[in-house]
């Protein structure tokens, strides 16, 4: 993870909607630096400075290495933005796309598993760095700098969670949303890792639902390997019974097959969170009491 | 979008999966031109689950028993769905029954091969001890054959059913990749007496994400009797005519069934959940209409229901967000056991001007028609200017959502 302002950003299909050319330019008003765009059929536009290149690797020759890319394409072509990034050398990439198939998703991850590439998302607003640094469509009017790193599923509940946070005179050092489909590029984990070995980051809040698989593994993995303090936040506590109401459970047809497969039964919804004695906030709102609590202890 | 087993088997003929002799019956009648010789088992097409204890599955010696049979399935709902088609296919004696499956696992992000040598109902039943005995194999890397035949050898299979179970599963993970699938799955695949093979029930279910790059699976999904729009998302496991969109709300009145549990989806079209409280839910995102929920719930109020307008960004053309917004509004205002609105949407500024209008013109006609309800109003944007732009209109505006949520709680009370 290398996200400084100085970080080169592509957008990839800043001409695709008048809400992807927004995204970018806001992107560039926050203080980011993007450098290029890409939309085949567009090379040579110009986008309030922003130049326009037909194909990743015209862009990179132009502009020098590029440390980052944000993907607005259609969701079918989205593997193939992201396959045409990492084969120009990116390794660090936001898909904001909704509604990419699972199975581009699992080729995709096999490819940046191979390369060590980052992939946030699809279906993501993407990073947020407070005052530094916007990858993707984070309102900016949520956020402001501190020392809380938040992780979520969802976006508009990042949203909330970090009302909260600024809210409560706290703030965020980063916060990443790791994408609402189904099938998503990097993992809690990852972000998880990345956020702990954060300087600026002190704690982390973690935003899932009740019962999500992802949700899950988490919650032993920050037992295992996570030094700082970590509060967790997970909607779906009092959501209709019957079938999986959120993201996480989506793909899965066979509830009984995928209990077993994956070992996520109704009764351990929250137990995986209790054994690693992460405190889980009641309401969006008792998150930063227990950061507080958390960081005072420290 | 899960197929009937009909579909699901010609996909498996297609791929050359062994499936017996079948014929698709429309209405009773249709069993006097059968051309599969009796024995016969007639099969309810429907999606549910459970259709087998249910009386959905009958033998049948001739015809006439045939057509009574058919009549009494035609008209026997399970979990409430009705069935359009049934499916007469030649009997077979299975010696043995396996389950086989293959679907995604979110986590490891990889397809995984499911496989055990209790097939049949026991799967079906979720009941622990028949589940402890799946096996499974992540497929990490390209697939090749061995990973299937590491499957069989975990399902304890020996001798030429490794070979011949393996050569099916090859076929049932082709399928899942070519067609963007969910779920394939045959429960259960029979093994006859000399050692032959054949998928005696099979489910698919088709990604919906993808389903535009597959117009053979998108024809199945609009040939659906109660389907909603083309290209709708929905729950794997929500029955067709639990979902709601809202052009059916539109054009035909109130046709919502109460309680259903279908999930919040991403869809194109607007779902309802009805609940038994009386707090109408609006809000954009899943995560958050989770959360706002909990809320309601953590004060101790009762959600009516709740619709999610999903990303705001969606909206590009002039008025798109405006009329979508006062679209969640009628639906989530629309019975009359619905006291208080509470409206928590979340996003850029630059969307609120469209938001506002929404709520004035929803909070005008319902003025004007006498409708008594209230509205709590929750926008991530500076409260004064939204209070300016609605003037005089009965809305409560809150800054947070604990706010809204305690302003709510106490109206509907």
């Amino acid at each position: 993870m290398n996200l400084t302002p100085e970080s080169k950003v592509l957008v990839q299909g800043i001409t695709e909607s008048p809400a992807s050319t927004r995204a970018a330019l806001m992107m560039k008003a926050y203080g980011t630096n993007v450098v290029a765009g890409v939309s085949p059929g567009r090379g040579g536009l110009e986008l309030e400075g922003i130049p326009v290149f037909d194909l990743v690797e015209q862009a990179v020759a132009a502009v020098g290495h590029i440390d980052i890319t944000v993907i607005f394409v259609q969701p079918y072509s989205v593997l193939d933005a992201a396959l045409e990034a990492i084969a120009a050398g990116i390794r660090q990439i936001a898909i904001v796309t909704e509604g990419v198939p699972p199975l581009d998703m699992v080729r995709l991850v096999r490819k940046a598993e191979a390369t060590e590439t980052l992939v946030v998302g699809p279906n993501s607003p993407g990073i947020i760095v407070p005052d530094k640094l916007l990858l993707g469509t984070h309102p900016k009017e949520f956020y402001t700098p501190g020392p809380v790193g938040v992780i979520s599923r969802s976006s508009t509940l990042t949203y909330e969670v970090a009302l909260e946070l600024t809210n409560a005179g706290l703030g965020q050092s980063m916060a990443v949303c790791i994408g609402c489909d189904a099938i998503v590029g990097s993992s809690f984990m990852q972000w998880l890792q990345i956020l702990d070995e954060d300087d600026s980051t002190e704690a982390i809040v973690l935003v899932g639902e009740v019962g999500g698989w992802s949700e899950q593994a988490a919650a032993s993995y920050i037992a295992e390997a996570i030094d700082k303090p970590v509060v967790a936040y997970l909607a779906g506590r009092y959501a209709p019974k019957g079938p999986s109401l959120g993201h996480a459970g989506t793909l899965i047809s066979s509830r009984a097959a995928a209990q077993s497969a994956f070992g996520v039964t109704a009764e351990n919804k929250m137990a995986a969170f209790e054994e690693a004695k992460i405190p889980v906030a009641a309401l969006p709102s008792e998150v930063p009491k227990l950061v507080k609590k958390l960081l005072k202890k420290n | 979008m899960d197929l009937l087993e009909y579909q699901a088997k010609a996909l498996f003929r297609q791929m050359a999966i062994p499936v017996l002799p079948s014929q698709r019956i429309d209405n009773p009648a249709d069993l006097k031109g059968l051309k599969i010789p009796y024995p016969v088992v007639l099969k309810s097409q429907v999606r549910a689950g459970g259709r087998g204890r249910a009386g959905g599955i009958k033998f049948v010696e001739n015809t006439i028993d045939a057509v009574a049979a058919a009549q009494t399935i035609f008209n026997l709902p399970i979990e409430s769905e009705y069935p359009q088609v049934l499916l007469a296919e030649a009997k077979y004696n299975a010696d043995q029954e396996l389950y086989l499956a293959v679907l995604l696992d979110p986590v490891a992000r990889r397809p995984v091969l499911l496989g055990s040598k209790q097939g049949g109902m026991n799967v079906e039943g979720a009941n622990a001890e028949s589940c402890s005995k799946l096996q499974q194999v992540a497929v990490d890397q390209d697939f090749s054959p061995f990973y299937a035949r590491r499957l069989t050898l975990k399902m304890g299979l020996q001798g030429d059913l490794i070979q011949s179970v393996s050569t099916i599963v090859e076929k049932m993970y082709r399928l899942f990749v070519e067609k963007d699938l969910d779920l394939v799955e045959i429960n259960p695949l029979g093994i006859s007496p000399t050692g032959e093979v054949m998928a005696l029930d099979g489910k698919v279910s088709a990604n919906n994400d993808a389903l535009g790059r597959h117009p053979d699976l998108a024809v199945l999904s609009g040939k659906r009797q109660s389907s909603g729009l083309p290209g709708e998302r929905r729950s794997p496991y929500a029955p067709a005519s639990r979902q709601n969109s809202h052009k059916n709300v539109l054009q035909s009145g109130p046709q919502f069934e109460p309680n259903s549990q279908s999930q919040i989806s991403n869809s194109e079209s607007l779902n309802l959940v009805e609940l038994e409280g009386n707090i109408g839910i609006l809000c954009n995102g899943v995560g958050l209409t989770m959360a706002t929920l909990d809320a309601v719930a953590h004060a101790k109020g009762k959600p009516a229901n709740f619709a999610n307008l999903g990303s705001l960004d969606r909206y590009e053309a002039a008025d798109a967000l405006r009329d979508r917004a006062e679209l969640g509004l009628e639906l989530v205002g629309r019975e009359k056991n619905v006291k208080v609105l509470l409206v928590n949407i979340l996003g850029s500024v630059s969307k609120s001007d469209e938001l506002i209008a929404a709520v004035a013109g929803y909070l005008e006609r319902k003025t004007r028609a006498n409708r008594q309800i209230q509205v709590v109003l929750r926008l991530g944007c500076d409260r004064d200017s939204v209070k300016e732009r609605l003037g005089q209109l009965p809305v409560h505006l809150a800054a947070t959502l604990d706010q809204a949520v305690a302003q709510a709680v106490s109206l509907a009370k």
